[in-house]
């Protein structure tokens, strides 16, 4: 068995040598890290705070560094040979379940806890700076590996879990997404409920659970770590609840190994194979067969749409229930908080589903070689994409009709909590998300959409200037010349500038990077 | 008048075609021609550049050099009229395989523009050709290897395209279904399309095709009739006798014979099969005047041809492409 795992790992850590992209990573985390210092010094020069400035944003990158690797890096540790063809031969060679998940995961674990290793003579820059103790330091890395540690053993559950890649990504993101926004949902939904609807225990309940979720973040605990003041406890409850989930992952992914990995059996699909029940929800192709066919095999069709309007329709009647008097009525009326809160809901599951939709759309035909059929085809390829688009865009019909719904039985509330500027960027930076997701993903495998995640923080920050900027030029020049419409001239005006220098570029590289892909 | 322009513009007329990938010639002045309604073989070693045509005369690689023409239009500028009278069938499984066989042929069916009305006729009518019918309702994930081969000719068949330019049909595929491939092909070209099939597949071909291109290493080292291929014009033919029954004093009399220079049994025969060189300027029409006086029982008396085995390996260089 040790043979076996160390081939594995010899193996995967080669490869991970050879390929320039992990290379790439560590240089741009090198830049980021000069980039911190050169803020912390720029903010706190001359005071005694540098050092923990400093350390505060290395401490975010690497946050967000691990995170992203779980959804993309480790969470391919498996699903890498079932997606290959090649489990089957690891088997054949003599590898039992704990060899394979031992093998392909520490190298990547090792690999990761590499980056960390590689910022220790900085750390120390960062005590020399000033304003933070060597302790904190340690404290704080502790916190990191083990938070790298869950992660990868939840990213390797994932993988074992699910047949594919991408499946295994969209498993672990909506994990680790819960993990991080549950504590605040649950938060807003005490808040939410008016007093009597639920019983003091549940929502002592409630309460309890989600004050846990929050003291296993890492966020959390870096907090404290980095406070000044206080004692410094090094191994706390995060480190060993953190640490004793990684190994009960690590142990249920071993023995599940082998039950989860069966081959499917052919014919197995999302759709059902009773002819009526087919024909009813797949119907037959017309003007846009490309976009029926998005709609239908790619997002879902028929039936994922009922779905999604009914569970948008449980989630609006749901909102609207507990903000009423005692949950016994029932109207289309929203209550501000309420109408906020389904507002920010359902603008972030319409992000987050464009998300997905965009970074799987194109790759979904790289996955199965379909794209040079597709290629000679009689339609040009920026045809082919815009009814890829359109396709996609259907399906998104459920939650922006309860997102307008929102809007307009919650306006006051909604009005209240959105400035123009706050609605332009969101709609630009949805644009241009899914752009970047859908030109990623014809480049890598399945880290398109941590990628896009990853590029939309530092782009939000780029492109939200301007358009405050552009915003408040053009409302000050609509009311010098007393036009009366000028919040449409501010999208109007904003999503035109934006299209022409940031769209427009990107979907003419999307539709070359899909040309030549077809042609490879 | 319009029948005999149709019939004299190639269906593919490839001229000096040049092509290099980072600095690699893939192609070096490919020149070929095929003729409409026609069964005409590619072959060459892995590496000699097949795909890479393949792939320039269906619209999907930009060539660096050269003109292609399918049917009078230019590849590079009217690739959609190009497009429309094409079936690419490429060397790998490109399939949707959570669509059933019906729903795959009429979503490229309507990506070719057919109404719903011809589109039910047309899918009928390629099941029914690729003996696919009984499958119509079946997942293409659930099909074996050869029925997804007879879909994805299926496929290619939809908009009833003149030309179908086929990457290695028969790889992978057992030795009944290569068979019932090659039945379907000499169907089609009775149905007067014209088929350009690159195959490795040597004896199938030989039998099939019309006319036969060989490449090697990005060059064309022949591309012709398959007769002119197989004849080889250097040398004095050979010919082979068959006889019912084998008389000791028969391979003497045929010695004897004045047009005949030399009578060998050739390796593995059967003992019934003779090689014979005559002396020139002798033919076999001479040769069998002489025989047929001498009342042996004749089975057979052919001319013996180069295998296209033998043809390749003459005509390509050993060892692999570096």
């Amino acid at each position: 068995m040790i043979s076996g795992v160390l081939t594995l790992f010899h193996w995967t850590l080669r490869m991970d040598s050879r390929s320039i992209y992990p290379h790439l990573i560590r240089v741009a985390f090198a830049f980021a890290m000069l980039f911190a210092m050169a803020i912390a010094l720029a903010d706190f020069f001359g005071t005694s705070r540098v050092g923990l400035r400093y350390f505060q944003s290395v401490c975010a990158l690497n946050v967000v560094l691990i995170t992203v690797s779980g959804i993309s890096y480790f969470v391919t540790a498996v699903t890498e040979e079932k997606d290959a063809g090649t489990y089957a031969l690891l088997r054949l060679a003599g590898m039992n379940s704990l060899s394979i998940t031992l093998g392909k995961s520490t190298s990547r674990l090792v690999s990761s806890l590499m980056l960390l290793i590689v910022q220790v003579p900085f750390t120390f820059l960062a005590v020399t700076l000033g304003g933070i103790l060597w302790q904190q330091v340690v404290a704080a890395y502790l916190a990191l590996a083990v938070w790298m540690a869950f992660v990868a053993n939840l990213a390797l559950f994932c993988s074992v879990r699910c047949a594919t890649s991408g499946r295994a990504a969209g498993l672990c993101g909506v994990l680790i997404l819960l993990l991080f926004t549950l504590p605040a949902l649950i938060g807003d939904l005490v808040r939410v409920i008016p007093a009597g609807v639920l019983a003091a225990g549940t929502i002592r309940w409630l309460e309890t659970i989600a004050e846990a979720i929050y003291s296993l973040s890492v966020a959390q605990r870096l907090t404290e770590v980095l406070a000044t003041g206080g004692t410094l406890v090094m191994f706390d409850d995060q480190f060993w609840i953190l640490t004793v989930a990684a190994v009960v992952l690590f142990i249920l992914s071993t023995v599940m190994l082998d039950f989860w990995s069966a081959p499917d059996l052919p014919g197995n699909g999302d759709l059902p194979t009773n002819p009526a029940a087919r024909r009813w929800l797949v119907r037959r192709p017309r003007l846009m067969p490309i976009a029926w066919k998005e709609y239908v095999y790619f997002t879902g069709g028929h039936g994922f749409l009922l779905a999604k309007f009914a569970a948008g329709g449980l989630l609006y009647f749901g909102f609207q229930l507990v903000q009423t008097d005692g949950g016994r009525s029932v109207s289309w009326e929203l209550s501000n908080d309420a109408g906020v809160d389904l507002f920010r809901t359902f603008a972030l599951i319409i992000f987050v589903e464009l998300l997905l939709y965009s970074s799987g759309c194109l790759f979904y035909e790289l996955r199965q070689a379909t794209q040079s059929t597709l290629g000679t085809l009689p339609i040009s390829a920026t045809r082919v994409l815009l009814e890829k688009l359109a396709g996609c865009v259907v399906s998104l019909v459920p939650m922006v009709f309860w997102l307008i719904l929102t809007i307009i039985m919650g306006f006051q509330g909604v009005s209240r909590y959105c400035s123009l500027t706050m609605v332009v960027s969101y709609f630009i930076m949805l644009g241009f998300s899914t752009h970047v997701a859908a030109l990623l993903s014809l480049y890598t495998r399945w880290a398109a959409l941590p990628l896009t995640i990853l590029c939309s923080g530092p782009a939000f920050f780029c492109l939200a200037l301007p358009i405050y900027g552009f915003t408040s030029v053009t409302m000050a020049a609509a009311g010098t010349h007393g036009l009366p419409v000028s919040s449409v001239l501010v999208i109007l005006v904003n999503l035109f500038w934006t299209w022409l220098f940031v769209m427009l570029p990107l979907e003419i590289w999307i539709r070359d990077r899909w040309t030549a892909v077809v042609r490879q | 008048m319009a029948e005999i322009t149709r019939e004299t513009v190639p269906a593919i007329s490839v001229n000096n075609l040049s092509h290099s990938f980072k600095g690699h010639q893939a192609l070096s002045q490919v020149s070929f021609c095929v003729m409409p309604r026609t069964l005409h073989g590619f072959v060459g070693p892995n590496g000699a550049g097949k795909t890479t045509t393949l792939k320039a005369i269906c619209t999907l690689l930009k060539p660096s050099w050269g003109e292609i023409s399918v049917f009078g239009h230019s590849v590079r500028s009217e690739s959609i009229a190009v497009r429309r009278r094409i079936g690419f069938m490429p060397d790998h499984f490109s399939m949707y395989r959570q669509m059933t066989v019906f729903e795959y042929l009429d979503f490229f069916a309507a990506a070719y523009g057919l109404g719903l009305d011809q589109r039910d006729r047309v899918i009928h009518d390629v099941l029914t050709l690729t003996d696919m019918d009984g499958r119509r309702n079946d997942l293409i994930s659930g099909l074996s290897r050869g029925m997804q081969q007879r879909v994805s000719l299926a496929r290619v068949l939809v908009h009833d395209p003149d030309l179908l330019l086929l990457d290695e049909p028969a790889s992978g595929l057992d030795p009944r279904a290569r068979i019932e491939l090659m039945e379907i092909l000499r169907e089609l070209r009775r149905m007067g399309k014209t088929v350009f099939i690159s195959s490795h597949i040597l004896s199938e071909l030989a039998e099939l095709c019309d006319s036969v291109t060989i490449i090697d290493r990005g060059q064309v080292r022949f591309s012709g009739p398959m007769d002119v291929l197989l004849d080889n014009p250097d040398e004095q033919p050979s010919w082979t006798l068959r006889l019912a029954v084998v008389e000791p004093e028969a391979l003497t009399k045929i010695q004897q014979l004045s047009c005949v220079a030399s009578i060998t049994e050739p390796e593995f025969a059967t003992g019934r099969d003779f090689s014979i060189q005559l002396t020139p300027p002798a033919t076999g029409n001479d040769f069998l005047k002489e025989l047929l006086t001498l009342d042996l029982p004749l089975v057979s008396f052919s001319q013996q041809r180069r295998h296209l085995n033998q043809a390749f390996m003459d005509l390509t260089t050993r060892g692999v492409r570096t």
